[in-house]
């Protein structure tokens, strides 16, 4: 299922975007940051995620896995290493790597004065997209499993649960061939955090790059085709999640994070 | 893209409580202050309508040159509905005899200074305290806030460039706060159509420089309350910077910078002119007399130990002549003292220009002081409002006075040959009598009329480039600020 693993291809530097890119649709490569008080938060990490590839990225508070999806984002710049989109390192042409990202973060922040609808069409257009109806904006809500009573409310009174909603809609119309996800489950009742992962399924289906951050093994396991445990800013595990059947994530995780796994042939990528 | 974003501050600011606030506030003072500002410059206009009509009644009525009015009056402009400036402080009106310097008096606020006590408000004012203060209103939280309510990630994951978002948020407030100011101000231009208020076509030039110039003003904030923001993490604490740096800029310098060249350029007191004047009129008095003594001595000498019949006739003999003299130096003396006063009035003008220009120097530090001038630059209000008048009168009075006393020695000669004519007649009863004092008004068609020119448009134009160039550099170099602080802002 999962090519990222492949150990081969790390060292290929790839900055320069060919006529047709084939190459891995995300791809950290020796990335560090390392903020001004000194502090390390993120120790040469490097993996890669596919188009149709969920990528989960699981570790503590302070583990780095935020810092990683900011510097996709360009909201920070790498000490040191490259995040690509499509080959398009981020710091260095950050509007066409935005294109190439949707973006929904841990809590899904719209204009509280703006129906859904009006935060959907503004969104939208942002991300380049200006030929949607309102139609469109409402058949995407629907999807994204948000009432027809609820779209011209608005954003007010929503709920942490109606916001994420609005959160993926807005990725979805985004049309982006990757998507960032920063913990989008965290706080969501069991059956909207279960809706959440069929709608996660059904873009990978449709071919999309997706990057999440997440404390959740138990949803990680469920929906991920690669699997990476991060600690002190150090992603001390990759994995692909078929490799993993049988085996108790939870353990491995507890292991990993307590600093002594990988005594086994467990550890593939360690930087 | 840049129109998505305008678009969507524009939505978001008009859905907004403060646009509410702004639009009804702005609103509310603006009618209000173009309706009293109509009000009372109609009021001066009837009272000055009243004094003119006065003036010509007596005029008509008088039968001699001798006996005309000496006041002269200072006709009020429409720009004071819009910027009072100082005009309701100077005097409305002058003497113009020759005896007296030409000394605007009788100025509004003395007059009731009931009205000094709460400054009339007017459109400057409005703009210059109020419509900044909305402006920080608007735009301390641009981009703090979006980053505390966490939109302003989701906004830059997109692909956007920061210039591009900064300048939307510019363009947004700006919008929002001049539909508050132009549409009240329209309506207040209509009121002045309505109620027939003079405008020439400078005026109304002036009138569309004046909001432009506010809409620059306003404009500053908007860029300095986008750089603040785009400073600070925290909009409580942006907020807070905000209004310490507006209280600093439109109350603090302005004011400051006039104390501050009172401390260094000193300026005699009315006092110590008033006693100079005296002084040196005491003094010129005193050797007059000591001369006139020393004259009238001389001139006796040679009668000294003739009897008492020559003696007189000696006296009789050369008294006119003396007298002669003796008015020869007495107007001698007035010119000499009226060159010392004019040399005194001319000294204090200078002291207070330069005293001026330094205040002016250093309050043009703050947007607001710069707004100001040019404000009363282009309304005509400004502190040279009075010198300005002053001396269009001052030529009117040696004009006036020239006139009167030709008229005078006409009057009289033709009085002379009247009683002459009577006398050869012979028809007359003795005595004098004063041919005018009949009924037989004078004819004052040709009087010259004093006129209060006004500032051609590019004098105004001219006064106030300076202070329009210096709010358009304040405010490009605010923006550019909040530029540079928006590219290094983190946006977490």
């Amino acid at each position: 299922m999962s090519q990222a693993a492949s150990s081969s291809s790390t060292s290929q530097s790839s900055s320069q975007a060919p006529e047709v890119y084939s190459g891995p649709r995300l791809e950290a490569v020796n990335l560090s940051k390392r903020y001004e008080d000194g502090a390390l938060a993120l120790d040469k990490v490097s993996f890669k995620v596919n188009p149709g590839e969920i990528y989960a990225m699981l570790g503590g508070n302070g583990a780095g896995k935020t810092t990683t999806i900011n510097l996709f984002l360009n909201f920070i710049e790498p000490s040191e290493g490259e995040a690509r989109i499509d080959g398009i390192v981020a710091h260095k042409d950050p509007l066409a790597a935005k294109q190439k990202l949707a973006y929904v973060s841990e809590n899904v922040m719209l204009y509280p004065n703006f129906t859904a609808i009006q935060n959907l069409d503004f969104f939208a257009k942002l991300g380049g997209k200006t030929d949607y109806s309102k139609d469109d904006y409402r058949a995407v809500l629907l999807r994204v499993g948000l009432q027809e009573a609820a779209h011209n409310k608005r954003l007010k009174g929503f709920s942490k649960g109606m916001r994420q909603k609005c959160g993926i809609a807005i990725a979805i119309l985004k049309d982006a061939p990757a998507i960032l996800l920063d913990e989008p489950t965290s706080g969501l009742d069991p059956s909207a955090g279960r809706e959440f992962i069929r709608l996660l399924t059904d873009l990978r289906s449709e071919g999309k790059a997706i990057l999440m951050s997440t404390h959740d093994i138990f949803r990680a396991k469920e929906v991920a085709d690669t699997i990476g445990i991060m600690n002190q800013g150090v992603l001390v595990m990759e994995r692909a999640a078929a490799d993993l059947k049988g085996e108790n994530l939870e353990k491995l995780y507890v292991q990993y994070m307590a600093g002594h796994a990988g005594s086994e042939q467990n550890v593939e990528t360690i930087n | 893209m840049l129109k998505v974003l305008i678009e969507k501050e524009l939505k978001s600011i008009l859905q907004s409580p403060k646009f509410v606030a702004t639009f009804g506030v702005c609103s509310l003072l603006i009618l209000l202050s173009v309706f009293i500002g109509i009000n009372e410059y109609r009021s001066s206009v009837a009272q000055y309508e009243t004094a003119s009509n006065w003036v010509d009644q007596q005029i008509a009525e008088a039968t001699s040159f001798r006996n005309l009015p000496t006041k002269v009056y200072r006709k009020p402009d429409p720009m004071q509905i819009f910027v009072s400036g100082v005009n309701f402080d100077i005097g409305r009106l002058s003497e113009i005899s020759v005896e007296q310097d030409i000394k605007l008096e009788q100025s509004a606020y003395s007059d009731d200074p009931i009205f000094a006590v709460f400054r009339s408000i007017d459109f400057t004012f409005i703009v210059q305290v109020v419509l900044s203060l909305f402006a920080i209103v608007f735009t301390y939280d641009a981009i703090n806030g979006e980053r505390e309510s966490g939109t302003l990630k989701l906004v830059l994951s997109n692909p956007i460039a920061r210039g591009q978002y900064l300048f939307a948020k510019l363009a947004g407030s700006w919008l929002g706060l001049t539909i508050p100011l132009l549409i009240p101000i329209l309506i207040g231009l209509l009121l002045l159509i309505v109620y027939g208020i003079p405008m020439t076509a400078t005026s109304w030039l002036k009138v569309g420089t004046l909001i432009g110039v506010s809409i620059l003003y306003f404009t500053f904030f908007i860029a300095l309350g986008l750089l603040v923001s785009a400073l600070t993490r925290n909009s409580a604490v942006s907020f807070l910077l905000l209004l310490v740096v507006w209280i600093t800029l439109v109350l603090i310098v302005p004011r400051g910078a006039v104390m501050a060249a009172g401390q260094l350029v000193a300026v005699p007191t009315v006092a110590e002119i008033e006693s100079q004047k005296d002084r040196y009129r005491a003094d010129a008095q005193g050797e007059l007399r000591t001369t006139r003594n020393l004259r009238y001595q001389s001139m006796m000498e040679p009668a000294q130990g003739l009897a008492e019949s020559d003696r007189r006739a000696f006296y009789a003999a050369n008294i006119d002549l003396y007298t002669e003299e003796s008015n020869r130096l007495q107007a001698e003396m007035e010119i000499v003292i009226e060159q010392n006063n004019r040399r005194v009035n001319e000294n204090l003008r200078n002291a207070k220009a330069e005293q001026e220009r330094l205040a002016f120097l250093l309050s043009r530090v703050s947007p607001a002081s710069a707004y100001q001038l040019t404000a009363m630059n282009l309304g005509g209000t400004n502190t040279s409002m009075k010198n300005r008048i002053e001396d269009q009168m001052v030529d009117y009075r040696a004009t006036y006075n020239a006139y009167v006393a030709r008229k005078w020695q006409q009057e009289q000669d033709e009085q002379a040959a009247l009683l002459a004519e009577q006398r050869r007649g012979g028809g007359a009863a003795g005595g004098y009598t004063y041919a005018g004092s009949g009924n037989q008004a004078i004819d004052s068609s040709d009087m010259p009329q004093f006129t209060a020119s006004q500032e051609s448009v590019a004098e105004v134009i001219q006064a106030s480039i300076l202070d329009f160039g210096l709010l358009a550099i304040f405010t490009f170099i605010a923006f550019a600020c909040a530029f540079l602080a928006f590219i290094r802002y983190d946006v977490r």
